[in-house]
């Protein structure tokens, strides 16, 4: 299992930080008033990481894995994937990005039930305008072991099962960061611990920097790094 | 009062959160409403009020006599010499073109000096003041100056005014005596003495009608029966105005035709409300739950559904009562025209927008409605509250069902192609419309195993040939197959009317022209100047055809007399040919097959006619069948020995030997000639000359060409008003569609949002609404054009020949066809630009975090 890696290797990957947030704020008008969803956050994760984020609703867990996946633009601060300053990119280039380095995974899977799981997991590549959809989106379904449920549609699939799927369409494109909100919050304890598994396996193999928000202490428990929010703010960092 | 908050609440403040769709559905119904409520008060004003202009001066009588050709004046002796005390008022009746404005008028010669105090003593200030000036001879002899008339106000003239009338083909100077009064049918007409109305005329010794007035509480019909045994067989009593009557008659085909064809677009509109209230139903299912669960009874569910169907059916007809009234005005010209052209000449009334006509509206638009959300509503009554929760579950349905739905649309259709094989009831089509129903309703039913079939066919083609977003735009529209089937039925409808009305058109248009070319072997022809018009037959000069004929370049002159006559109730024309001259070169030939010159020849010198296959089918005669004609005052049998093409009126022809109808209606002034010019001679040459021999007669000469186009030009804009309602329903279908992708942008704004997280660029989220749009062209544009060909059938074959009595060769106006349906797919993708904008700028954040 990779995610029994000794701990100078994962520190060395550690090292080779892809995300990272710094003095990072996010403001927004709601109903006239000025709200602060971040609050002056830094934060860096490195490939091989898998960190939870861990706070009370409202906190700005999912607001921190927007501006990570350049869907959102930082008020202040910086967000840099790579060496690319999201702020610095236009809508095209914004896109761009997203199409090569990161993945996103949902609590309630966000599957488009008019597609197969196959037709679901090669979506991005085809947004992307890959060539080569089918034969990956195969191989994404084989890592997340659903070979042969390619030709089903989500509705005949299990919550696990399409969680699985949602899985293995975030990591089409082999992004360098996974984000991920609350992905086993729709699913009993069992099945959410075998997503769990898949998840830390998958961040160990592919050397992805993954970021799951989360509210399960289960799910706190295997990560890499905890990250603990409040009203916006890193209130705690601890990395095993 | 709580039940209203409740209803505000739940279904007419979420309208007004898509302010757009909800302007967009209101409009398609306001529009649905306008055309029918327009083509009402427009047909009303042109036919269905209709008041021949020959009424003018004349109410208040109970009796009229009528003979083709006109009476003799002997009749008017008859009846005066009879011992009873009756009120007798011979009237001449024909019509003279205003030379200033070139307006056709009613031109009525009554016996000024025995009848005049009925009429110039009334005639208002102006002939009051100049009466007053004038001493009793004077005035006898303004009323026996053949130069005097009185006229409408609205001409606009003043006594001692001159007005230059063209009267057949002569030019009058006359002198306005007084101006009667303001009558309320917005007449224009001419009086003059009934001496100088008959001498301008040319009809001396002949009056056009007698009207009578009989004692006080006389029996009508008792003395109809004992005034027809004193006058002579051809002459013909019968109450007055029922020429009026049979007019209006004759108009109720066009009108009813017209009628239903303004009902195409309110058919559309409610497709589309249907789509409307079955998305709400769709989008409110939890909502439908949760007000079950705390209380609501599932006939308040199907209240509130109903109650927004009646919340956009009025808010559509409110709109649609002052548009149609706006519209009606523009009909109401183009109607006019084609009543003049093609069956009497009339002015139209005023408009007149009552409240039975607003009320009829309101009703047309909320029953629409209520009809429409009726399924969708009780679909929403019967959610149960485990359902109530279920996505996707309507959708399931539709997809289930498909093969149910096929069953039902063969069904349908074969009832369809049964209802087309009817005859006509009680003179209408009744049983064309019912299979046009029918297969309309078969095509909506077959509608979702369609859509299915082609998205799902065109997905994999569409995604490698337009990419991933057309296979997702593909897969989404079949996903959501009822309503995309309820969207393509919609437009479909509209396209299918559009490409069968273009057909029948289209072939109707050829068959006139390919006839013309049969009909029209004559170099040049001529008739008096003025607007043409199916019941007008003015003169030409007796001696004009002999100084042509005479021309060193002209072969033959051919002249055609034509006269209004009643048959069996109903107008027709009764028109005499040389038959030398025809026999010559006439080169049609008949239904029997039979050669022309076989067929003529069985006319000449002998009570035998031809008729127009009009003719023949409205009174049901056919060749060998014997009609009597009363022609002046005799009455006489002539036998039919053929039927022939004819579309230059609906009215229907009787056509027999000029020597023949002389003997019966010795007036030999012809109203048409036909010139053929010797060969190797220059035809502009001839038409010079005969210009140079017409001096002072006020004839139009036209070349076979020129009859042609203007015979096209008339035929255009005789179907421009059905051009301009499939417009309509085009319009309302194209704003549904747009209304209607906007509803799925919304419904489907998770997907969307979803598609930027994956990494799609706001491009490609643009191109999939487009081809999203440009698919339900594609689909309404196949099924349109399928269902609209086996519409024309029933239009040609059935509803035409039944209404009208025309056989229509079948043609295919491809051109116009494949510039239509263009237009209309290109209107369709047009239509998704602004939704398409609106799903590029939703944002991702928002519409993820709704879930």
């Amino acid at each position: 299992m990779e995610n029994d890696d000794l701990p100078e290797e994962r520190a060395a990957v550690r090292r080779m930080a892809i995300l990272s947030l710094q003095a990072v704020t996010k403001e927004y008008a709601s109903e006239g008033q000025c709200v602060r969803a971040l609050d002056g956050v830094s934060l860096e994760v490195s490939a091989g990481e898998f960190v939870a984020l861990v706070g009370r609703s409202g906190c700005g867990k999912s607001t921190l894995l927007h501006v990570a996946g350049a869907m959102d633009f930082p008020s202040t601060g910086l967000v840099l994937i790579g060496d690319k300053n999201t702020s610095a990119l236009n809508d095209a280039q914004q896109t761009e990005l997203r199409r090569e380095k990161v993945g996103f995974v949902f609590q309630s899977f966000q599957l488009l039930h008019t597609l197969t799981v196959q037709e679901n997991v090669e979506l991005p590549l085809l947004l992307a305008g890959n060539p080569a959809a089918r034969e990956a989106a195969l191989e994404r379904l084989h890592w997340v072991d659903l070979d042969g449920l390619g030709a089903r549609y989500p509705h005949q699939l299990s919550g696990g099962q399409m969680q699985r799927v949602a899985i293995a369409r975030a990591l089409a494109h082999s992004p360098r960061i996974l984000l991920a909100d609350e992905p086993t919050g729709n699913l009993d304890s069992t099945t959410g611990a075998a997503i769990l598994d898949l998840l830390v396996r998958l961040t160990r193999e592919r050397k992805t920097a993954t970021i799951m928000a989360t509210h399960s202490p289960e799910a706190a428990a295997v990560c890499d790094t905890l990250v603990r929010m409040r009203d916006g703010r890193i209130e705690e960092i601890t990395r095993r | 009062m709580p039940r209203l908050k409740l209803f505000y609440r739940l279904i007419v403040r979420p309208l007004f959160r898509e302010p757009i769709r909800l302007a967009l559905m209101v409009l398609a119904v306001a529009l649905g409403v306008a055309v029918v409520l327009a083509i009402d008060l427009a047909g009303n004003a042109a036919a269905g009020s209709f008041h021949s202009s020959m009424e003018s001066l004349a109410g208040g009588n109970d009796l009229e006599v009528v003979a083709p050709g006109g009476a003799p004046e002997s009749v008017v002796a008859t009846l005066a010499e009879q011992p009873h005390p009756l009120r007798i008022t011979p009237r001449m009746e024909d019509f003279a073109v205003d030379t200033r404005t070139q307006e056709t008028l009613s031109l009525i010669g009554l016996d000024l000096i025995a009848e005049g105090s009925r009429y110039v003593s009334e005639s208002g200030v102006a002939a009051e003041d100049s009466r007053n000036r004038q001493t009793i001879e004077e005035s006898i002899q303004e009323l026996e100056d053949p130069k005097s008339i009185w006229v409408s106000p609205s001409l606009g003239v003043k006594p001692g005014d001159h007005l230059k009338l063209l009267i057949n083909d002569a030019v009058q100077d006359c002198i306005v005596r007084g101006v009667l009064p303001q009558s309320s049918a917005n007449e224009s007409v001419i009086l003059m003495d009934i001496a100088a109305a008959q001498r301008a005329l040319n009809r001396h010794g002949r009056v056009d009608r007698i009207l009578i007035k009989l004692p006080e509480n006389a029996n009508i019909e008792e003395w109809r029966k004992k005034l027809s045994e004193l006058l002579p067989a051809g002459v013909e009593v019968r109450p007055q105005g029922a020429g009026t009557q049979e007019n209006r008659k004759m108009l109720a085909a066009f009108r009813w035709n017209l009628r239903l064809l303004s009902y195409i677009a309110l058919v559309v509109g409610a497709f589309l409300i249907y789509n409307t209230i079955s998305v709400s139903v769709v989008r409110r299912r939890p909502e439908i739950g949760i007000v079950r669960a705390i209380g609501a009874g599932r006939n308040e569910v199907l209240a509130a559904f109903l109650g927004e169907a009646v919340c956009l059916g009025l808010a559509g007809a409110l709109i649609g009562v002052p548009l149609g009234r706006i519209m009606a005005s523009g009909a109401v010209k183009l109607m006019a025209a084609t009543v003049d052209s093609l069956y009497v000449s009339s002015r139209p009334g005023a408009i007149g927008l009552s409240w039975s006509s607003v009320a009829l509206a309101l009703a047309v638009g909320v029953g629409v409605a209520v009809a429409s959300a009726l399924s969708p509503a009780r679909e929403a009554m019967q959610v149960s509250l485990t359902d109530a929760m279920a996505q996707g579950r309507r959708e399931y349905i539709a997809q289930t069902h498909k093969g149910r739905d096929l069953i039902v649309a063969a069904i349908l259709g074969a009832l369809g192609a049964f209802a087309a094989r009817m005859p006509a009831f009680a003179g209408k089509p009744m049983f064309g419309y019912l299979a046009t129903i029918l297969l309309i309703a078969a095509a909506a039913y077959a509608m979702p195993a369609l859509v299915n079939f082609v998205s799902q066919l065109a997905a994999q083609a569409l995604g490698k040939l337009l990419g991933v977003e057309a296979l997702l735009a593909s897969r989404s529209l079949a996903a959501s197959l009822r309503r995309t089937s309820v969207l393509v039925a919609a437009l479909a409808t509209a396209v299918a009317m559009m490409v069968s009305v273009g057909i029948m058109v289209g072939s109707f248009r050829q068959t006139v022209v390919a006839w013309m070319n049969d009909q029209l072997p004559a170099d040049l022809y001529l008739r008096p100047a003025g607007d043409p018009a199916a019941d007008r037959h003015p003169t030409i000069s007796v001696e004009l055809p002999g100084k042509i004929a005479a021309l060193p370049g002209v072969a033959a002159v051919n002249r055609l007399r034509a006269y209004e006559i009643s048959y069996n109730g109903m107008p027709a024309t009764l028109a005499s040919v040389d038959l030398r001259v025809l026999r010559a070169y006439r080169n049609s030939n008949f239904f029997s097959g039979r050669p022309a010159a076989q067929v003529l020849g069985q006319l000449r010198g002998q009570n035998n006619v031809i008729v127009s296959e009009p003719f023949s089918y409205k009174h049901h005669v056919k060749a060998g069948d014997t009609i009597a004609l009363s022609l002046g005052e005799y009455r006489a049998s002539f036998r039919i020995v053929d039927v022939y093409c004819d579309y230059a009126s609906e009215r229907g022809y009787i056509l027999m030997d000029r020597d023949v109808l002389l003997k019966y209606l010795p007036d030999p002034a012809p109203t048409n000639l036909a010139v053929f010019v010797a060969p190797s001679t220059d035809v502009d040459q001839v038409r010079k000359e005969i210009q140079e021999v017409a001096a002072g007669h006020r004839i139009l000469i036209f070349s076979d060409r020129d009859l042609r186009k203007e015979a096209v030009r008339i035929f255009d804009r005789t179907f421009a008003i059905t051009y301009a309602l499939e417009a309509v329903a085009v319009v309302v279908a194209v704003m549904g569609i747009a209304g209607a992708l906007i509803a799925l942008v919304i419904d489907r704004r998770r997907e969307l949002g979803l598609l930027r997280f994956l990494g799609a660029a706001t491009g490609q989220i643009r191109k999939m609404i487009l081809v999203e749009a440009g698919l339900l062209g594609l689909l309404a544009n196949l099924a349109g054009f399928a269902l609209g060909y086996f519409l024309s059938l029933i239009l040609v074959f059935v509803i035409n020949k039944q209404s009208f009595g025309w056989t229509i060769r079948f043609h295919w106006p491809f051109a116009v066809l494949l510039g239509a349906l263009t237009v209309v797919y290109l209107a369709t993708v047009i239509s998704g630009l602004y939704p398409a904008r609106v799903a590029a700028r939703l944002n991702p954040l928002e519409v993820i975090h709704e879930q």
